[in-house]
Parts: C-alpha cells; sequence; structure tokens
C-alpha cells in the first residue's frame, strides 16, 4: 500500500493537532480562572473565603501559641520535633522575615523581630495549583485552595511554586509522631504534601477554623469577601492592612492589620 | 582484491569486542555492580522509610536527585548534537562515533527518567503522571518531551544499527536469532538503502528539534516558579548550551574509554579528539558567556532577594561548590582546549572529566541556593547530602557505565557500515581524481590519510 508522502505528512500534522488541542488549551488557560469564576459572587456557592490576621492584637509575642496548638491537634499534624522535617500548617515568624521588602531601615522598635502568623494565603491565583503534574491540588468553589492526599505523588513542585512557603512534605510515616489523635480527621502518609486548608472540613459543619475560634485574643477573623457586609470587608473598608508580596500577582486572601 | 581484504580485516577488529570477552571486561563489570548493588541497598533504605533519609529538608526540598535528573537529560544531548547535526551538515569525521554517542544518549535518557522517579515521595503513584496529567505543569510537558525523545532517538539508534545487525546475523554465532529478528529481512538492495537513508535524515532533523526543546523545557521546570534566581528567562538557552557542553564531554570520555579498552586506535584518531575538543571549547565558551550574563545583570539590578542568593553563592556557604565549578567548567578546560599541542586525546580527556564535574556542580548551584533564600520566611538551614543520596548518584552512574560496556558486547560499537559508506565515497571520490578531497578524515583507511 503506497502512501504518498504528502498524504502521510497531512494526516500526521492533523492527527498531532487534534491530540495537541485540548492540552494547548489547557496550558494557555489563566490558572485558577475556572475555579474563580465558580468562586465569585453570583456563581456557583459564590463565596470567598478570607482570614484577617490583626497584629496589633495578636500576642504572639508574649509566647501564645494557642492558635498554632489548636489547629495542629484539629489536623493531626503530627510533632517531629525538628525544623527540617517539621510538618506545620499555621505559624510565626519574625516581621522581617515576613514582609521583607517592607522594612524601613529605621523601623519602630521591636517591630522587626515580633511574631507574624503565617499560614497558606489560599491565593486567588495560586503558582501552587498550576505547577501539580497530577492536579492533586486545585482551588475549590468555595475559593480554599485544596489537597487531594491520595492523588499526590510527592513531587514537591508545590512548594516550589508557593513563594510563601506554605506547604509541609511528609519525609516520614507521620502517625508515629501525632501526640492527640482526632478520629475526624484524616492521618496522611509519608511522601505528600499537606498545607492548611482554611478548616474546610469545619466549614461544612458551620464552624469557624480553629485557629480563630481558639484565638483568646480574636486577633482572627475570618469571613466570606463574597457578602459585601461580611466583617472581612468591614476591616478592609475601615484599617489599612498589607498582604504578603502582592507584588507577585497570587492574589492572596489572607491581609494583616500592623 | 585488496580492498576486500582490507574490508574483511576491518570488520574483524571491528566485531572483536562481540566476540571475545577479556578479563578487564570482568574487572570492571564487579565493581560497577558493586557499585549499583550499593546504589540500590539505598534506594531500598529510602523506600521504606521515607525521603527523610536525604538531607532534604521543609526549605531544601529538591537537592541531590533533581540535580541528577537535569545533570543525565543534559549529558543526553551528545547523540543530538554529535549524530544528527554533523550527519546534516555531511561531516565525514562523524562516523567512528555516531553510534557511541547516540547509546550514550539513549542511557543517558534512561536515568534522567530514573532520577525523577527516585526523587518522588510516592513512586508507587507514578502513573498518575500519565493518568491525571495536567498539561498546565511544566513537569506534565517534561514527561511529553523526554518521552518523545526517548522513542526518537531509540527509534535513531535502531535504524542506523539494521545493517551492521544484518551483517552479524550472516555471519552466525550464539547470538543469530537475536540479529536475524533485529534486522527485519535487511539484504542491502540500493532500494533498501535509499528507504533507510530518507527515514534517517527525517529522524536526524527531528531528534535535533526535540533536543532542543527537551531541554528548554527541562529549564521551564525552574523558569515558571518565582522563584528569586529561576525566574529567569536566561535559563532556557543556558540550559540548552550546559546540556550540549555536558554531552560532548561526556562522548569524548566514553570515546577515549572505548578505544583504549577495545584497540581501536585505527578508527578513532587523535583527529576526533581534536574536532569533539574544538566544539567542547566552543561550548565552554558559551557557557561562560552565559554564566557572566546572568550574574553580571543580577549584580547590576541589586534587587535584595536576589542578591542574597547570588552572596551565598559567591561569598557565603555555597561558595566552595559555585568557585569549584566554575574552575572545573572554565579554568581547567579553556587553556587546554585552546591550544592544539593539549587537545590530544589525554588533554580533552582531562577537559572532559573536569567538565563533567563541573556541570554537575552547576545544576546544584542553581538549585540549592536558591532554595535558601530568605523570602520563604523559614529558618536557615543546610543541605548536606547523605549517604543515601551519594549512593543513588554512584549506583547511577555505575548503571549507566554498565549498559553502555554490555552494549559493546552485543552490537559492534563503531558503525561498520558508516565506516564502509565513508570509505567507498572517498574512494569513489579520489577516483574521479580530485586531489583536494584528500584532506578528508577517512577512518579506517591505514594508509596515506594521515591526520
Amino acid at each position: 500500500m503506497e502512501f504518498s508522502r504528502r498524504a502521510l505528512l497531512k494526516a500526521a500534522g492533523l492527527g498531532i493537532a487534534g491530540l495537541a488541542a485540548k492540552p494547548l488549551l489547557d496550558v494557555l488557560a489563566r490558572p485558577g480562572a475556572a475555579e474563580a469564576a465558580v468562586g465569585m459572587p453570583g456563581k456557583g456557592t459564590g463565596r470567598r473565603w478570607a482570614m484577617v490576621v490583626d497584629l496589633s492584637a495578636c500576642r504572639q509575642s508574649d509566647g501564645c501559641t494557642v492558635c498554632t496548638e489548636a489547629c495542629h491537634r484539629t489536623h493531626n499534624v503530627p510533632v517531629l520535633g525538628n525544623d527540617k522535617e517539621e510538618i506545620k500548617w499555621l505559624w510565626t515568624a519574625p516581621y522581617e522575615k515576613v514582609f521583607p521588602e517592607q522594612e524601613p531601615e529605621f523601623m519602630a522598635e521591636g517591630l522587626a523581630d515580633s511574631p507574624v502568623l503565617v499560614l497558606c494565603n489560599h491565593c486567588d491565583e495560586p503558582p501552587c495549583v498550576r505547577v501539580c503534574p497530577t492536579r492533586a491540588t486545585w482551588k475549590n468553589e468555595d475559593g480554599i485552595v485544596m489537597i487531594d492526599y491520595h492523588r499526590c505523588i510527592g513531587c514537591r513542585y508545590c512548594m516550589a511554586g508557593c513563594p510563601y512557603g506554605a506547604r509541609s512534605f511528609n519525609w516520614r510515616n507521620p502517625r508515629p509522631f501525632i501526640q492527640d489523635l482526632n478520629q475526624d480527621f484524616p492521618t496522611r502518609t509519608r511522601g505528600v504534601v499537606e498545607k492548611c486548608n482554611f478548616c474546610v472540613e469545619r466549614l461544612a459543619e458551620g464552624l469557624l477554623p480553629a485557629c480563630v475560634e481558639a484565638c483568646p485574643e480574636n486577633a482572627l477573623i475570618f469571613g466570606d469577601f463574597a457578602d459585601p457586609d461580611s466583617n472581612v470587608r468591614e476591616i478592609l473598608r475601615s484599617r489599612h492592612v498589607i498582604q504578603r508580596f502582592p507584588e507577585l500577582g497570587t492574589k492572596p486572601n489572607v491581609y494583616y492589620v500592623v | 582484491m585488496e580492498e576486500r581484504q582490507i574490508k574483511a580485516d576491518q570488520e574483524a577488529i571491528l566485531l572483536e569486542p562481540v566476540r571475545r570477552t577479556g578479563r578487564t571486561f570482568y574487572t570492571t563489570v564487579t565493581i560497577l555492580v558493586a557499585l549499583i548493588v550499593v546504589g540500590l541497598v539505598a534506594y531500598v533504605n529510602q523506600y521504606r522509610t521515607g525521603l527523610g533519609v536525604t538531607d532534604l529538608s521543609r526549605q531544601v526540598f529538591w537537592g541531590v536527585y533533581i540535580t541528577n535528573f537535569v545533570f543525565f537529560i543534559g549529558i543526553s544531548h551528545a547523540g543530538a548534537l554529535i549524530v544528527a547535526v554533523l550527519r546534516l551538515v555531511k561531516a565525514e569525521w562523524r562516523r567512528p562515533i555516531t553510534r557511541a554517542a547516540e547509546v550514550v544518549t539513549v542511557f543517558a535518557l534512561l536515568f534522567g527518567v530514573a532520577s525523577i522517579l527516585i526523587d518522588l515521595g510516592r513512586p508507587d503513584r507514578m502513573l498518575f503522571l500519565v493518568k491525571h496529567a495536567q498539561f498546565q505543569s511544566p513537569l506534565l510537558w517534561d514527561v511529553i518531551s523526554v518521552t518523545t525523545y526517548l522513542t526518537a532517538s531509540s527509534i535513531y539508534l535502531y535504524i542506523a544499527m539494521i545493517p551492521d545487525m544484518a551483517l552479524l546475523r550472516d555471519r552466525g554465532g550464539r547470538l543469530g536469532w537475536l540479529y536475524q529478528t533485529l534486522s527485519l529481512g535487511w539484504t542491502g538492495t540500493s532500494r533498501q538503502q535509499r528507504r533507510l537513508d530518507k527515514i534517517t535524515n527525517f529522524m536526524a532533523v527531528l531528534v535535533v528539534i526535540i533536543a532542543v526543546t527537551v531541554h528548554t523545557v527541562v529549564s521551564f521546570v525552574f523558569v515558571m516558579t518565582v522563584q528569586p534566581m529561576w525566574h529567569a528567562a536566561i535559563l532556557a538557552p543556558y540550559f540548552v548550551a550546559g546540556a550540549i557542553f555536558s554531552g560532548i564531554a561526556t562522548i569524548i570520555l566514553m570515546m577515549a574509554f572505548t578505544r583504549k579498552l577495545y584497540h581501536l586506535e585505527d578508527y578513532i584518531k587523535p583527529i576526533h579528539f581534536n574536532n569533539l575538543g574544538l566544539f567542547l571549547l566552543t561550548m565552554a565558551l558559551f557557557w561562560f558567556y552565559f554564566t557572566l550574563a546572568e550574574y553580571l545583570t543580577t549584580v547590576y539590578g541589586n534587587e535584595p532577594t536576589q542578591m542574597a542568593i547570588f552572596w551565598s553563592k559567591l561569598t557565603g556557604g555555597y561558595a566552595p561548590y559555585f568557585w569549584a565549578m566554575f574552575v572545573l567548567c572554565f579554568v581547567i578546560p579553556l587553556p587546554i582546549l585552546a591550544f592544539k599541542k593539549t587537545r590530544t586525546i589525554l588533554g580533552t580527556s582531562v577537559a572532559s572529566v573536569s567538565v563533567i564535574i563541573g556541570m554537575w556542580l552547576e545544576r546544584y548551584t542553581i538549585i540549592v541556593p536558591t532554595l535558601t533564600t530568605q523570602r520563604l520566611a523559614l529558618p536557615a538551614v543546610n543541605y548536606a547530602p547523605t549517604w543515601v543520596e551519594w549512593s543513588i548518584l554512584a549506583g547511577c552512574v555505575s548503571f549507566f557505565v554498565l549498559l553502555y560496556m554490555l552494549f559493546t558486547k552485543i552490537f559492534p560499537i563503531i558503525s561498520i557500515t558508516e565506516i564502509s559508506e565513508g570509505r567507498e565515497r572517498l574512494l569513489a571520490e579520489s577516483r574521479e581524481g580530485a586531489g583536494s578531497h584528500a584532506s578528508q578524515a577517512a577512518p579506517g583507511m591505514s594508509t596515506t590519510l594521515e591526520l
């Protein structure tokens, strides 16, 4: 059977173009655009969960760790005891590290070292989501960046994508290191990535996130950006807020009142 | 009559490694297998306990394994350049080295892929890369392009071997059944020959295009993040140039060993090392140019996060790696390769070893210092690879060399058909009385054409 070379090349070209069409459209789609459209007001459930951390009310400088403990206890986060392998969903870091480019030379005393609470920002344009090769992480319809622990292959590309260092990896089996097992939340295996999930399981029951509820100073304000009358929208209207690395275009949903 | 005799002698020498195996071979294989076993033990340890047996951490989560990945894929560019480009520009001196170069390509790619799989936290889920592929991810682009490159290179290697396998089939021997199957009924008719030429030329063009995309896509894994010093457009051509650089060095080294071990001095001559050495020199200069461009723009821009990484490389914790890389990639090879007097087989081999180690360090200093940047609001940690990581690297390199050596035992490492073709072409030209063609390299002719 004799094909002319021309016919073969035409068929091959069309075949490749056909196969490449969908993947190409995927690549060129704005990351998170589909999910963001669903999360925007008026579409899907229409919620946009966000958090404001009031640094003036937060007493982390007095050694308070109530929020971190509540979070880690609720979610079976193991206590590994060393800096290298530790898993943390919510923790504090010095101001100069959290906002490195907003640090004037002669700033207020003690501010540079004061502890700032950091967590996953659940960005509107998450750089971690678009680099995951298996779609184990995605932005759900309420704006929460989720992880499927059963699909994650542990390549850690999402950790490279996140400019905030919000994600942790299970370098070994975490189960022996969980101090107080919460039967209502799954544990993870070794080899997968995890991070703050805005307590999606508590939100489903109408509860506030564990850290927000636990804070004795009410320094954490959690609400729905899609609702113009929500507490978080009120704070943004009335007080000056800053974000971590806004210039990177990730559109984080965690704000800080300094 | 004399021509036939020369041809028979030539075949005999080239088929010698396939026919006989000496003691040196067995000794080398034993050492390599020992190293591979150490690597396997290390990997099993890692598979059972988790990636925590390495010195990777929450902050430095990519290290030796990703370095190995980029390094091996880089080396695989040897084949594309030597074989395909030289064939397309009709450089006759390529003939004795084409097969070795393609073999290096195919096996290096295998270990590039292996390195990424070794790095996965859940390797049992590796097929999710196919089943749940997300095409927005540069890692997926990697999967596609590396698979395509591996397929194309394997096909290219195979079709070039068909006439040789027909030769081996006709000679009989213990692996006759293998050669019979693989030679696909090749009988050397001019029609078959023409077809083979057409396909080979087409594959050559394809392989060159794919090779450039492969290492560009590998660089995109880093470029598409927003990490300082990774999110730089220059990384794409930098990686391609670096890949060709390390690829040629590997070829030179493999050729030097092959020549020595199998007594192929009549086929692999100083001229080949001279030409490859000139190629290596060109790539060294390209490498220097790209490195200079990258660091000069960083310094002049003076952006805090980038400068933190810059200083950690030049004077800080990563200074030993950075300066070792610079010396090995540039300071040592440049004088050796620049002067004809030192551009000998030994000289180019020394330069190649230097370049290979230097390029491994180059990948390392691209990946690790950025991960220790202060932007991530994490405490500074050091990264000192453990025995597991070094063993796996040693195991991969040993396995690569072992596969190459096993190949030389089953198939001729120098393409007999290519050599014959070259000789026939030269004889045809000289019969036409074109004396000026005497300056072309004629591998296999041990007569008057000394270069």
